[in-house]
């Protein structure tokens, strides 16, 4: 087991392009770290520098406190999850499996028992005598796991291994492949795009944008404690609300003005966001969907500032049920909201009507509809605040 | 596996369900005017080698023999003055030879220029690709010169060697077209699966090139059993010819009979006609192979 | 450095072939063109500069290249041109070959692959027949071709003319490739034959990496089918042409044993390949056959050169 650091790693390609820059991360042993960022963030381009199999253009790679750089791919010890499998399709599931150790020049007997330990670890013992085109994508990811399990190494890359296969089975393979790195307890990095398997799978997440680092933390603390605009959109499905609103002095404490509505500020996020800096001049203010609700079953309003809303659209998912509705207030545009959200949502307002669309959640079975006036449910303790020029959450 | 999408044979679209119209039949006219047009010389060849010398007279060309005779075939095939049999005999020992080196080579190159490149590799195929441009005739004097000074063995030895040298470009051409189909993250398992070059070949690459192997095998086949040039340059002996050159001498004095000279030209050509009548899909793709470069 | 363990193998693995053909092609290529500027013109070898050679190739002066490009062109050489007549014959020999080879082989390959595209019954049959010809070598393809294309008189004629006759269309007898003024272009026939089923096969594969909803977008934008073809079809189609033009091109500058095989070495069928193997062998002027070599690979050179620079910039690009 070993740990990896990066230090100041960047990659840059022949044409002048930095995939990556600057990176510096520790990944501490046993640990499940997630990469997480949209298409071109550099995740991939990270994690196969950590592979050896792209040339490291600046900074020091260490793993297990030795420096790699130098070394190849093949004696780093490492084994790697690719995204499409790359299961050799000329040999069975067993000797795909085996080919690292036969080339170890392993004694037959011990390449057949541990062959057969690793097909039991991930259900594969009726699958050993097929090729892969006869598997399905789920069999052929664990055959891909399987391969980089058998052979015990200090680090385990794993390259969007969920995205090629359907929805339920990614939410199953999810905690598999939890279940089974918490049990053999490698060091792993593991490259996502999807948001949602980080959150559940990283014991910590790396956000991503365009080859830089945005924030390292725990799940949890990355989506209470975004610490700029980018990771505030990124993170969290459906998005953050953000808009931009205006800080004011009230008889009581601080304000923001959103649209035509005041909201108060709790004093102590007052404090640590440090908006006395901010009186008179315009941030941009944030809220998750479910810190905005609509009343409860018997029309009792949740606490927290009401919003009153006109409801534009409805998405009733069964589990859940998303209301939306535009707020008078201005929307925070910026192409890292933009790239973090997938800019639909902006798009579509600035052609309906002006202000920000908004989402709030309801109770599931609510019966609001389009055109409802009511009461939206804000709840002022989770509010946050950005930077319109820097991005970066206030106060930090 | 499936096959080398750069080599793949254009898919045939089911034909329209409509009735025949006149610009179908007009189609179909043309199309077989043209098939009748292409077969002419076979119609002839065919002919003239079942006639017997006495029908073998130029009048008599286009009618069907009235005896019909293996004469013809007989002399062309073993015949004292005509028979090509020793001649194909020394085609086949060039020509085995030298499609499976040069066929190898094609496959190492092909592979290393696409799967395990080298900085300048990119360079270093169009170096080599044009190789296949080339006049031949430019290069044979000082080649031979070379095989006289390095008394490298005389006759069809030399002829392999030369097809082997000339054969690279093209070779290494279909192989590395085909290769670049092979996902990269395949190679790059293998490299994280602690496997070398060779191994990643042997292991990982050669198990899934037979359709290369057999597109690049019957191409080179083909062009080496067909080539006359190399040979009349390379092979002085005349008992070391190999079938296309003793073709043009039987063939090109006025005296061989023309049954004789139309059985011998079929003789020639009968193994590439085999191979083409039998494994006619793979030879088109090497074909298209050496176009779909472009 | 770890990248040179990691790239050095494969250098190593293709540098026979490299070594192979830096020797036996560029080599020899260069030893060629030294040889074509001796004066090596008879069996003794000297080693001296001379351009003679060239000299018996080329127009004496600016004056002359008008006279000698006007010769070319018509095959009659005035007498105040100083080249050498055979070299105006041979030129003009490979321009009217290479004019009907091209555009035949162009024209009635596209045709047949515009006839096939849409698909038709057999469609099988009439690729494997229009392509077999190139599974025959052309020596074999000239023994029948000779015959067929055999200018014999009267009661001696056979081939196409005998055809001719027989049909009632004596009008269409002519002399074949014996013919002074267009024997080039009756040498061109077999070259058709022999290589316009390859030309199909490369227009078919052309034809088909259209996508089908392109052609349905334009239909359904109320396109004829002519039309269709016109606009979305044929601009696809523009990349196989210059394909085409090449490979064919090329092959008419080098083309030997078609020639070679039909009409031996009579001056009234030769080309400058045939000329440099007469003057190699028989002629024992290495020089001028040296010089030859040369300009047919310089002229190769400037249609295929441009065109593989092209095509591995456009495939780095993808």
């Amino acid at each position: 087991m070993a740990d990896i650091r990066l230090d100041g790693i960047g990659k840059r390609f022949p044409n002048g392009f930095w995939a990556v820059r600057d990176l510096s991360l520790t990944i501490d042993e046993a640990e499940l770290l997630v990469l997480v960022g949209p298409s071109g963030c550099g995740k991939t381009t990270a994690l196969r520098m950590v592979a050896g199999l792209e040339d490291i253009s600046a900074g020091d790679l260490y793993i297990g406190g030795r420096r790699v750089n130098d070394v190849l791919e093949r004696d780093r010890d490492i084994a790697m999850v690719f995204q499409n499998y790359a299961l050799y399709p000329h040999m069975t599931v067993a000797q795909n499996i085996a080919f690292s150790l036969r080339l170890s020049k392993r004694p037959r007997k011990e390449i057949r028992e541990r062959v057969e330990e690793t097909a039991r670890l991930l259900g594969l013992e009726e699958l050993l005598d097929r090729r892969p085109k006869q598997l399905s994508g789920g069999q052929k990811q664990r055959v891909a796991m399987g391969r980089a399990i058998i052979r015990k190494p200090q680090v385990f890359l794993m390259d969007e291994p969920l995205s090629n296969l359907d929805a339920q089975l990614r939410v199953h393979m999810r905690g598999e492949i939890e279940a089974l790195q918490k049990r053999l307890g490698v060091t792993t990095v593991y490259v996502t795009h999807d948001q949602v398997e980080a959150m559940t799978m990283g014991d910590r997440v790396a956000v991503l944008r365009a080859g830089e680092l945005q924030q390292v933390d725990t799940p949890t603390n990355v989506y209470d404690r975004p610490v700029n605009l980018f990771v505030a959109g990124f993170i969290g499905s459906p998005p953050m609300n953000l808009a931009r609103g205006t800080v004011e002095r009230g008889e009581e404490g601080v304000l923001v003005r959103l649209g035509s509505a005041t909201l108060p500020v709790p004093a102590e996020i007052a404090r640590v966001r440090g908006l006395d800096a901010w009186i008179g001049r315009e941030t941009i203010v944030g809220i998750r969907p479910e810190n905005l609700q609509g009343p409860s079953a018997d029309g009792r309003p949740a606490g927290g500032f009401q919003l009153p809303a006109t409801i534009d659209r409805v998405e009733a998912l069964g589990s859940s049920l998303l209301a939306f509705f535009t707020l008078d207030a201005p929307p925070a545009t910026s192409a890292a909201i933009a790239e973090a959200t997938g800019g639909g949502l902006q798009e579509v307002a600035l052609i309906t009507r002006e202000g920000t669309p908004f989402c709030a959640t309801f109770e599931p079975r609510s019966a609001v509809r389009v055109g409802d006036r009511v009461d939206v449910s804000l709840d002022t303790h989770r509010l946050h605040f950005f930077d319109p020029e820097s991005e970066s959450a206030l106060g930090t | 596996m499936s096959t080398a999408s750069a080599t793949v044979e254009p898919r045939v679209r089911r034909p329209r369900r409509r009735r025949a119209t006149g610009a179908q039949v007009l189609k179909y006219a043309a199309l077989l005017f043209a098939a009748l047009v292409v077969l002419l010389p076979v119609y002839v060849l065919l002919v003239a080698s079942f006639k017997t010398g006495a029908e073998a007279e130029p009048s008599r060309a286009w009618a069907l023999p009235d005896v019909w005779s293996l004469d013809a075939w007989r002399q062309a095939w073993n015949g004292e003055q005509y028979g090509l049999l020793p001649f194909l005999e020394n085609s086949f020992k060039l020509v085995i030879p030298a499609t499976l080196i040069s066929t190898f080579l094609g496959s190492l190159n092909g592979f290393v220029l696409s799967r395990w490149r080298f900085p300048g590799a990119d360079l270093v195929f169009l170096f080599l690709l044009f190789g296949m441009f080339i006049p031949y005739q430019a290069v044979m004097i000082p080649l031979t010169q070379i095989f006289i000074d390095v008394d490298f063995p005389e006759g069809i030895p030399r002829l392999v060697f030369a097809h082997i040298v000339y054969g690279i470009p093209i070779t290494t051409l279909i192989f590395r077209s085909y290769y670049a189909t092979i996902p990269e993250d395949l190679i790059e398992a293998a490299r994280m699966d602690r496997a070398g070059m060779l191994r990643t070949y042997w292991s990982v690459v050669l198990p899934v090139s037979a359709p290369a192997f057999v597109v690049t095998a019957i191409w080179q086949f083909t062009s080496i059993w067909n080539d006359f040039l190399f040979a009349v340059f390379i092979v002085d002996d005349p008992e070391q010819w190999p079938v296309t050159v003793a073709l043009n001498n039987t063939t090109g004095s006025f005296v061989t009979p023309y049954n004789v000279q139309m059985a011998a030209a079929l003789i020639a050509s009968l193994p590439t006609l085999v191979v083409y009548i039998l494994l006619g899909r793979y030879f088109m793709r090497g074909l298209m192979a050496g176009a779909l470069k472009g | 450095m770890t990248k040179i363990r990691r790239w050095g193998p494969g250098l190593l693995l293709v540098s026979p072939s490299i070594f192979l053909v830096a020797v036996f092609v560029y080599g020899l290529i260069g030893w060629n063109v030294k040889v074509s500027f001796s004066d090596w013109r008879q069996a003794q070898e000297t080693s001296g500069f001379d351009t003679s050679a060239y000299a018996e190739l080329f127009p004496a002066d600016t004056g002359e290249v008008g006279e000698f490009a006007g010769a070319v062109v018509t095959g009659d050489q005035p007498e105040s041109l100083s080249t050498d007549p055979a070299w105006i014959i041979d030129l003009h020999h490979a321009l009217l070959f290479t004019l009907v080879f091209v555009l035949g082989a162009l024209l009635m390959g596209a045709v047949l692959a515009f006839l096939l595209d849409k698909g038709v019954k057999g469609e099988g049959f009439f690729r494997a027949v229009y392509l077999f010809p190139m599974a025959v070598s052309f020596i074999a393809a000239g023994v029948v071709w000779r015959w067929l294309m055999n200018p014999a008189p009267g009661n001696r004629s056979t081939g196409f003319n005998l055809l001719f006759d027989k049909l009632g269309l004596d009008f269409l007898r002519n002399e074949w490739y014996l013919g002074t003024d267009w024997g080039a272009a009756a040498l061109a026939i077999p070259a058709v034959w022999a290589l316009s089923g390859y030309i199909m096969a490369l227009y078919l594969a052309g034809f088909r990496g259209v996508p089908e909803e392109l052609r349905e977008a334009a239909r359904m934008d109320g396109a004829s089918e002519w039309r269709v073809y016109r606009h979305v079809v044929f601009p696809h189609l523009r990349p196989v042409t210059l394909s085409a033009l090449i490979i064919l091109g090329h092959i008419s500058i080098k083309v030997f044993d078609l020639i070679v095989a039909i009409g031996g070495k009579q001056l009234i069928t030769q080309t400058p390949a045939v000329y440099m193997w007469i003057l190699i062998y028989d002629a024992r002027d290495y020089a001028k056959g040296a010089a030859i070599a040369t300009l047919l690979l310089v002229g190769i050179s400037v249609l295929v050169v441009p065109y593989l620079l092209y095509t591995v910039r456009s495939e780095r690009r993808v």
